[in-house]
């Protein structure tokens, strides 16, 4: 603690140095509003547009064969040695093996051991969806997968195909499978998808941040010292320390394979320098390659070094785990005593380190992920997805920490718009002006960056969760949504997804699903034997007053909340027993210090954060029963089973009036539905919170579906809110839009005081709110100060999360019709903004569908 | 005025948006009072004209006889009902003047909102309960609340009890108005306004009778006198292409508030016609008056309009701006 108190006044006093902000453009620069990405060159850097020019605005790639094979040949080469071990071994064989590239006019290296856009893959995980998939046609462009695709060669397949039978029964997926039972299984994602908790059953949990702090002060040659000494140390009579020397072997192991990635790259560049005639490219060449020898081992001195560490370091741990979200932390707090350094002493000039910035966004961009068909219909075009990375916020001493840096990180996102990183700016009571306006001429830009996170919610949400103060002032944003004390936390952010809409059903319905019936696959095991998937809570039918409906829901609650979480609990082990970390521990903070894995919970704070989807579809369900069935009575019970187990056919008039504004709704600051809302959210947080997880912490809900509701909603049958089949459930904290139409109809001040009505605070995984704006309910002056103090209200009342979409639905529209006229269209999806034309039919239909928040 | 049957005084509204940014500074709720003298032939809100409340009606959404068939089973009238379906079933129209009671009761039973009504009678607690809700937000942006129409100054008495309601709780007041009113009306409504925001759609009285129904004179004449009460005022003019966008009309007009009014206004918005409303008027059994009219494409429309306001800033020093997005000069 007494480290961040130190690093905190530095940057205090350093901020006042610059009492205004200074960058490349004026604070109140304006882009235009709901452009997005349709400038031509948008840099001012020729260098950048350049590179631009170059860069494939897609998430679709090719496959990579080559870091599976170095990691078989590492476990094949030591049979004998514990898993953690031959995990080092199959890190530092890919690091010190696996093809590098150097691109033109780039300034920075590194890459996932492939060229642009490959997907590396991990066969820790499982191997065999992935040579499935290419037998059967499901990983390139064809009618069955139509974005997120990824081409291969026949090589390709062949040597994949000859590692099949070494990883057979060995993976992740083949562990778990042993640990749980049918009662785990039915209701997850491999049978009646009631939650989701297959996420990290086919790749790594990702969702963290280095110890950037650590990582800048020892570099990998002080860490490799730090590792020695505590092996050194050891009494090995001490049964405990020798699985510790294990680990710090295999810590030894990942960390040389990192040292000798760097210098490899500097070799590298010194050849490509060598080879090159024009003297400036070759000098910066040289440059480069000076940058890649020095940071190999020791600390960085410069701007340039340390945004190179900063993305080869990242670059390792994705190719170690492709966990999604691998974030960047405070980036304008860790990176800006080298700014203030090379400034001072004329080693770089603004003007450079604003290009570095940028550069350091394309290579992100660059980097990509393989997923599977299925995989891809729940988190479209997301590329490595989860690059987040966080400017603004309070310091650790409790003051406003703006700097330049989160200045020109703003600018470089409007200089670049790519969907990558994945900004998220924090604000408080106290943030700048000059911050605002620069998040809202981002925002209006329409590229759907930079997210809002709430200082003055976030961090009383972390210190119920038993984070340290100081470590809670300093959180970063991880993914899409999480908060996160960056190289101190694994927090298996976004690992399942509980649908919360679907607990609903079966709560009324006696635990039966609405529509069960012989086209269930489950039918032989379930229905026709009488057996019903859920927990008996009654029928409505027989329900004589709302709190029934109240206590089946709850009880039905626990039941799924006590599978999910056991299931949740097997997948986590299994990552223990299988995939330990040793390169990711030597970059986190406390796992040299324990001699413990990070998956173990080697570092200081283990959560495990699963997430209620279909908040609003669950308070408009609750509301209308109420109404219609117990305070008015204007319908029976058994009449809305009966009009939704018909999928509303039949019942037509019913139907338009739940969807009406006669039924209370939640989005229009109606207290009724707003209570009910928070009492379902609360109900699930309830049955979530603080259960002990597997690696050493305990449990933390989540209240966003991100896309996950549109998975969970085709999925359901119809749904008392007046959804019919298959249609998404509501978006994350925002209200109810049905085909029939939007269940809000006050606007955004009505939307703002319903969502936080609900307790944001309690949902210590996090909560989202999308926003969207048409452009002229934010243009010009008028419209960005009215902009901001919109979200200075919402700030004041405690929502925690916002995202904003400003593009006009004639666009979106025009862009559905010809894709190709708009293939620099990026939107906010939910977590993340996305080229709007690579995403499906049903994500775009969602997006197209939110209530558009116009005033013209 | 109008009262409740326990003898409270009633305002008539047509619409409540609970979010306005166009009409007065910051975030505001604006509030449309039904009834309006004038006939505009661009009119946006034509719902807001007839003084009492009115069904509109929209087949689209009618669930057909068979399905549904609430109006009809609600109608007291029900043979004789007003209520008219096609051959299919679907409601084609409400006709009010014949026969009809005004129970309104169709509208009340339609689940769909088929037939829906156009005008609800509110007190002025009801409506501070609404405005009240966001006073925030107001607050945080400099906003405050907008009465509009149709035309405030008809319900000039219900209008200065609720600005009078607003302003004992610290709430900016505006009002937009055509101010074609008795100028008694206004000066009572102005007791409780902080600003103004009217019209000038044409300078030449004949021509502005030809589009609005009304000639200028007493529209002009309260202007003056709102100077003269040192009102804060905002001018606007819809600009319509070949009805109101010659030089020779904007000149006129930006020598008036040069020269008569000694340039004494916060701000000369000039607004481009947006076709809008055309469904609205479908749904009262309307036609359009301006027919397929068409504005001039965008491009060449807003050049226009940036011609227009750079002639009324250089030649006649007045504030103008185009469109409703610029900051007022601070009004308090």
């Amino acid at each position: 603690m007494s480290e961040n108190v130190l690093r905190s006044d530095a940057y205090a006093a350093a901020s006042q140095v610059d009492t205004k902000p200074q960058a490349i453009e004026p604070f109140d620069k304006e882009w235009g509003v709901g452009l997005s990405g349709n400038t031509p060159e948008p840099s001012p850097f020729p260098r950048i547009n350049r590179i631009l020019s170059v860069t494939q605005k897609t998430t679709n790639g090719f496959v990579s064969p080559e870091r599976a094979e170095l990691v078989t040949q590492a476990y094949l080469e030591h049979p004998e040695e514990p898993q953690i071990i031959k995990c080092a071994f199959g890190i530092k064989n890919v690091l010190e093996n696996s093809p590098l590239y150097v691109y033109d006019d780039e300034l920075i290296v590194g890459g996932l051991g492939c060229d642009k856009k490959g997907a590396p893959v991990h066969p820790e995980f499982g191997l065999n969806w992935v040579v499935d998939e290419m037998r059967d046609g499901l990983m390139d462009y064809s009618e069955k997968r139509t974005h997120d695709y990824f081409s291969y060669t026949k090589d390709t397949q062949d040597r994949l195909e000859a590692l099949r039978d070494f990883w057979n029964g060995n993976t992740v997926e083949d562990l778990t499978n042993v640990l749980v039972t049918e009662e785990e299984l039915k209701g997850s994602h491999a049978g009646k998808g009631v939650f989701f908790a297959d996420a990290y059953i086919f790749c790594g949990a990702g969702h963290l941040g280095l110890d950037y702090d650590r990582l800048m002060k020892l570099g990998f040659g002080g860490i490799r010292k730090e590792i020695e000494e505590k092996m050194a140390a050891l009494d090995l009579t001490d049964p405990k320390n020798l699985e510790k020397r294990t680990f710090y072997r295999a810590a030894l192991l990942a960390n040389e394979g990192s040292i000798n990635h760097c210098k490899r790259y500097a070799a590298l560049l010194e050849e490509k320098a060598a080879a090159t005639a024009d003297p400036v490219r070759a000098g910066e060449l040289k440059k480069m390659a000076g940058n890649c020898a020095w940071i190999a081992e020791n600390p960085p001195r410069t701007f340039w070094e340390a945004i190179q560490l900063v993305h080869l370091a990242n670059c390792m741990i994705l190719i170690e785990c492709n966990g999604h979200s691998i974030s960047y932390g405070r980036f304008d707090q860790y990176m800006y005593p080298f700014y203030q350094n090379d400034i001072k002493n004329g080693i770089s000039t603004r003007e450079q380190m604003q290009e570095l910035i940028e550069n350091f966004f394309l290579k992100i961009w660059d980097l990509n992920k393989l997923r599977s068909h299925i995989l891809i219909k729940t988190f479209g075009n997301g590329g490595i997805g989860g690059p987040a990375l966080t400017v603004g916020g309070i310091l650790p001493n409790g003051q406003d920490g703006t700097n330049d840096l989160t200045f020109m990180v703003l600018d470089a996102h409007a200089h670049v718009r790519v969907p990558n990183p994945w900004l998220a700016v924090r604000l408080h009571a106290s943030t700048p002006w000059e911050l605002k306006v620069k998040v809202a001429n981002c925002i209006r830009l329409g590229a759907g960056e930079p997210k809002i996170f709430n200082d003055d919610v976030t961090i009383p949400s972390m210190l119920s969760s038993g984070i340290d103060l100081m470590e809670a002032r300093d959180y970063q944003v991880v993914g899409c949504v999480e908060p996160d004390v960056s190289g101190k936390t694994y927090g298996w952010h976004d690992c399942g997804h509980m649908n919360m809409a679907k607990v609903l059903e079966l709560a009324i319905n006696d635990g039966r699903c609405f529509n069960c019936g012989d086209s269930c696959p489950r039918w032989e095991v379930c229905g026709k034997q009488g057996k019903r998937l859920g927990l008996q809570t009654g029928s409505l039918a027989d329900m004589t007053s709302f709190e029934q409906v109240k206590e089946a829901y709850d009880k039905q609650m626990k039941y799924w909340c006590d599978r999910m979480v056991t299931l949740l609990n097997a997948v986590d082990m299994a990552h223990q027993a299988l995939r330990p970390l040793p390169f990711l521990s030597t970059v986190m903070d406390g796992c040299v210090e324990k001699g413990l894995d990070v998956t173990m919970g080697g570092t200081k704070y283990n959560f495990t954060g699963p997430q209620g989807i279909g908040i609003g579809t669950v308070g408009d369900g609750l509301s209308t029963i109420k109404q219609l069935v117990f305070d008015e009575k204007k319908i029976t019970g058994r009449e809305l089973l009966d009009a939704v187990e018909a999928n509303w056919v039949g019942y037509e008039p019913l139907y338009a009036l739940v969807n009406s504004d006669y039924v209370h709704h939640y989005g229009n600051d109606d207290d009724y539905a707003d209570e009910l809302t928070k009492f379902g959210m609360d109900t699930y947080c309830k049955h979530i919170e603080h259960r002990p997880n597997a690696h050493g912490g305990f449990f933390q809900p989540g209240c966003y579906s991100v896309t996950v509701n549109v998975a969970h909603g085709l999925n359901q049958w119809a749904s008392v809110d007046g959804r019919v089949a298959f249609e998404p459930l509501s978006d994350c904290m925002g209200p109810v839009h049905t085909y029939y139409g939007s269940h809000d109809i006050k606007g955004p001040l009505a939307i703002c005081k319903s969502v936080t009505k609900l307790d944001h605070a309690r949902a210590t995984n996090g909560t989202l709110l999308n926003w969207k704006f048409t452009p002229s309910a934010v243009a010009g002056e008028t419209g960005r100060d009215n902009f901001i103090a919109l979200m200075d209200e919402y700030i004041q009342r405690k929502g925690m999360h916002s995202q904003f979409s400003v593009v006009s639905q004639e666009t979106l529209i025009a862009a559905q019709k010809e894709p190709d006229k708009y293939r620099d269209l990026l939107v906010r999806v939910a977590g993340y903004s996305a080229y709007f034309v690579e995403l499906n039919k049903a994500l775009q239909d969602d997006i197209i569908g939110r209530t558009s928040l116009s005033f013209d | 005025m109008l009262y409740s049957s326990s003898g409270e005084p009633q305002g008539l509204i047509f619409n409540i948006q609970e979010y306005t940014i166009h009409d007065g500074p910051g975030i505001r709720t604006e509030l449309f009072f039904k009834g309006c003298p004038l006939r505009c032939i661009w009119c946006s809100n034509p719902e807001g004209i007839v003084a009492t409340a009115q069904l509109g009606v929209y087949p689209d959404k009618c669930l057909s006889l068979e399905k549904c068939g609430f109006c009809l089973k609600g109608c007291p009238l029900q043979g004789a009902s007003p209520i008219k379906h096609d051959q299919n079933g679907v409601l084609a129209a409400v006709n009010m003047v014949q026969a009809c009671k005004d129970c309104l009761k169709c509208a009340d039973l339609c689940p769909s909102k088929a037939i829906n009504l156009w005008g609800k009678r509110y007190t002025v607690p009801e409506l501070m309960k609404i405005i009240l809700n966001y006073r925030n937000f107001y607050l945080k942006s400099g906003g405050g609340v907008t009465l509009s129409g149709g035309e405030v100054m008809l319900q000039w008495e219900f209008a200065s009890l609720l600005l009078k309601e607003c302003q004992k709780n610290s709430i900016h007041t505006c009002v937009e108005s055509a101010l074609h009113c008795p100028t008694e009306h206004m000066e009572v409504v102005y007791e409780n306004t902080d600003l103004v925001i009217t019209d000038i759609k044409h300078m030449d009285s004949v021509k502005h009778k030809q589009l609005t129904g009304v000639g200028n004179e007493l529209i002009l004449k309260n202007i003056r006198r709102t100077v003269e009460l040192n009102k804060p005022l905002v001018i606007r003019t819809p600009v319509v292409a070949d009805y109101n966008n010659d030089e020779e009309n904007i000149r006129a007009i930006g020598a008036f508030l040069r020269d008569e009014l000694g340039g004494r206004i916060l701000q000369y918005q000039l607004l481009p016609y947006r076709k809008l409303g055309t469904e609205k008027y479908k749904t009262l059994a309307v036609p359009y008056p301006m027919g397929d009219y068409l504005p001039p494409e965008r491009p060449v429309w807003e050049a226009n309009i940036r011609d227009l306001v750079d002639i009324l800033r250089t030649e006649f020093g007045l504030p103008a701006v185009a469109g409703a997005n610029h900051k007022l000069p601070n009004t308090k």
